[in-house]
């Protein structure tokens, strides 16, 4: 019962995402909702390190742009389709978490957050020197070839949309797939107590290098997909601090180490974003800015496991006429 | 008999503190086995140091032929030995089933498989009625319960375990006991530091005594307490004067 029930909201939902650019034609609106389901899929990528097996990490900015740049190099000096610069991205984005992972993973808690930040930052300093192959600080736009479905261009603006959804639903699978298997268990474990895991026969070193490179192939895939959408790429955009903070801001939010915690937050906090900006941006520059940290700081003052309970728990009251606990979400045999 | 676990005179210092020293003792296959001693005695890191948490300065572990030195903890779990610690260290944000199955994902990654091995685990300490409860939610006592289900879940052949009866009080000291000597039934071999003498010299049928990093005294329970180094260091004078032990003496 309770199966079929969730199955249903799931087709309803499926339904409406992929009829929206159908109904919904305005392009601000089409380019929010991409931007939403981006920043979800790199939510999602995030969450499986950074929510399941708690390594904050504040440097996945380094696997976007590298996803970026590789396909930009590819399409442009080997005129590579994106199609398979998003792959290589993805390979590239996984290949640097290794060396990056060995440091960092030294580290525990708040230094490895800091390191973590230290690995994007290196990564922007040599892309700006990259002149030669890379187009140093200036960058460069994508050449532009018209509607060209195979390179990854449209001229309708849905088809960028289809895209990142079928990105999201792409990283969903693998984190309900993750989440089921030993994988998940052995995830939550480490993020809980480490050494109490390794007691146990946990290989903590190798789980969460093993996550990392899932986590840093999907962000790498989200950067070639952003500088298609863009048609632009230069090392402050691809490495931009902000995305790192995205990625940790909109799982935290919504719901951190669960499967839907990434879209929720992504949903709630763009949506925010984009209704302040209409609302106070052209009138009173910089007060939307300020009204988004207020309410940033409130939601996490108010539910600091996240937005997402506070829809189960209203799903539960009324359908279920259960009691409703506030709480961090609990993994279940 | 054959030696289930070997230590040949390991020793460990943290800088100018020699919290281990030249310690030796050896445990029969199936035998149960208690290492007693005052605080700061090196109890726990002589754990820490069978276990791979801390590597020996210098010195052999030999579990069942094979040596430990230089392995990592996990490593040490896969070749059959399991441990608990001092304080409980449950993974909150799970639920007793799966805290018990992350252990038991040791042997199969199947999650059914894993499951069911969970579920024998947690019926033997006698937790089944709280499976679904998040263990964060526990008492002192089922928490301990909790991480010997998860280290039995790993299918150990020699368990090893911290000070599970602190905090504990007369009753469910009794209860632990009582489920230490169902283990020992079993067939499996265990290791058990402990401060409550009554549940020692119930559980224990050769005791190790530690002080100051160094092994004083080992010997039958009946040795060890009319031993009069054990007395003066550890057990108190009181015990010199009783046949029988009481209750804990600490």
């Amino acid at each position: 019962m309770r199966l079929r029930r969730g199955t249903l909201w799931l087709g309803g939902l499926i339904v409406i995402v992929l009829a929206l650019p159908l109904i919904v034609t305005s392009h601000f609106a089409i380019d929010i909702f991409i931007r939403v389901l981006l920043f979800a899929f790199i939510g999602v990528a995030w969450n499986l390190m950074g929510g399941y097996a708690k390594q904050l990490s504040l440097g996945h900015a380094a696997y976007f742009g590298l996803g970026a740049y590789t396909s930009t190099i590819l399409l442009i000096r080997f005129d590579v389709s994106p199609w398979i610069g998003m792959l290589a991205g993805g390979i590239v984005a996984t290949l640097a978490s290794l060396p990056i992972g060995a440091l960092c993973f030294r580290l525990r808690g708040p230094y490895f957050a800091i390191s973590t930040i230290a690995t994007a930052q290196v990564l922007m300093l040599l892309f700006l020197k990259f002149r030669d192959f890379a187009w140093g600080a200036e960058g460069t736009t994508m050449p532009n070839l018209g509607n060209a479905p195979l390179m990854m261009q449209f001229d309708a603006k849905s088809a960028y949309y289809y895209i990142a959804l079928g990105m999201l639903a792409l990283g969903l699978v693998i984190t309900y797939a993750i989440e089921r298997s030993w994988m998940g268990y052995y995830l939550v474990a480490v993020g809980e107590d480490e050494d109490a895991a390794e007691a146990i026969g946990v290989n903590a070193m190798r789980i969460k290098r093993q996550i990392y490179m899932i986590s840093a192939f999907l962000t790498g895939m989200a950067g070639t997909f952003y500088v298609q959408y863009i048609y632009f790429i230069d090392p402050q955009t691809a490495f931009s601090f902000n995305i790192s903070v995205e990625a940790a801001l909109v799982s935290i939010v919504g719901g951190i180490g669960t499967l839907w915690g990434p879209v929720v937050g992504t949903v709630l906090l763009e949506a925010t974003s984009a209704l302040l900006q209409s609302w106070f941006g052209s009138s009173h520059g910089g007060v939307q800015l300020t009204v988004y940290s207020l309410i940033l700081i409130t939601v996490i003052l108010w539910r600091p496991s996240g937005l997402l309970g506070v829809f189960t728990d209203a799903y539960e009251r009324v359908v279920h006429a259960g009691r409703a606990h506030a709480r961090e979400p609990t993994l279940d045999g | 008999m054959a030696e289930a676990l070997i230590i040949r005179n390991i020793s460990k210092r943290f800088g100018g503190l020699r919290a281990v020293q030249d310690l030796d003792f050896s445990v029969g296959e199936g035998e149960t086995v208690a290492l007693i001693g005052p605080n700061g005695a090196g109890k726990t890191t002589s754990f820490n140091l069978i276990t791979g948490f801390h590597r020996p300065d210098s010195g052999s572990v030999l579990a069942f032929g094979r040596e430990l030195v230089g392995l990592r903890p996990h490593d040490v779990c896969t070749h059959g030995l399991a441990r608990t610690f001092q304080v409980a260290r449950p993974f909150g944000r799970m639920t007793v089933l799966a805290n018990v199955m992350t252990g038991a994902f040791l042997r199969s990654r199947k999650p059914e498989i894993a499951r069911e091995r969970a579920r024998e685990t947690i019926d033997f300490v006698g937790l089944s009625a709280k499976e679904h409860t998040a263990a964060r939610d526990l008492t002192t006592i089922d928490q301990r319960r909790l991480e010997m289900a998860r280290a039995l879940a790993t299918n150990p052949r020699l368990l090893l375990l911290d000070e599970v009866m602190a905090g504990l009080n007369p009753a469910e000291i009794d209860q632990a006991v009582a489920l230490i000597g169902k283990l020992s039934k079993s067939g499996l071999t265990i290791v058990i530091v402990e401060h409550v003498m009554r549940a020692i010299m119930a559980v224990a049928r050769h005791i190790v005594v530690l002080d100051h990093g160094q092994k004083i005294a080992e010997g039958t329970p009946k040795d060890v307490v009319a031993n009069q180094d054990v007395i003066r260091a550890y057990l108190g004078t009181g015990y010199a004067h009783v046949a029988t032990p009481g209750d804990g003496a600490c």
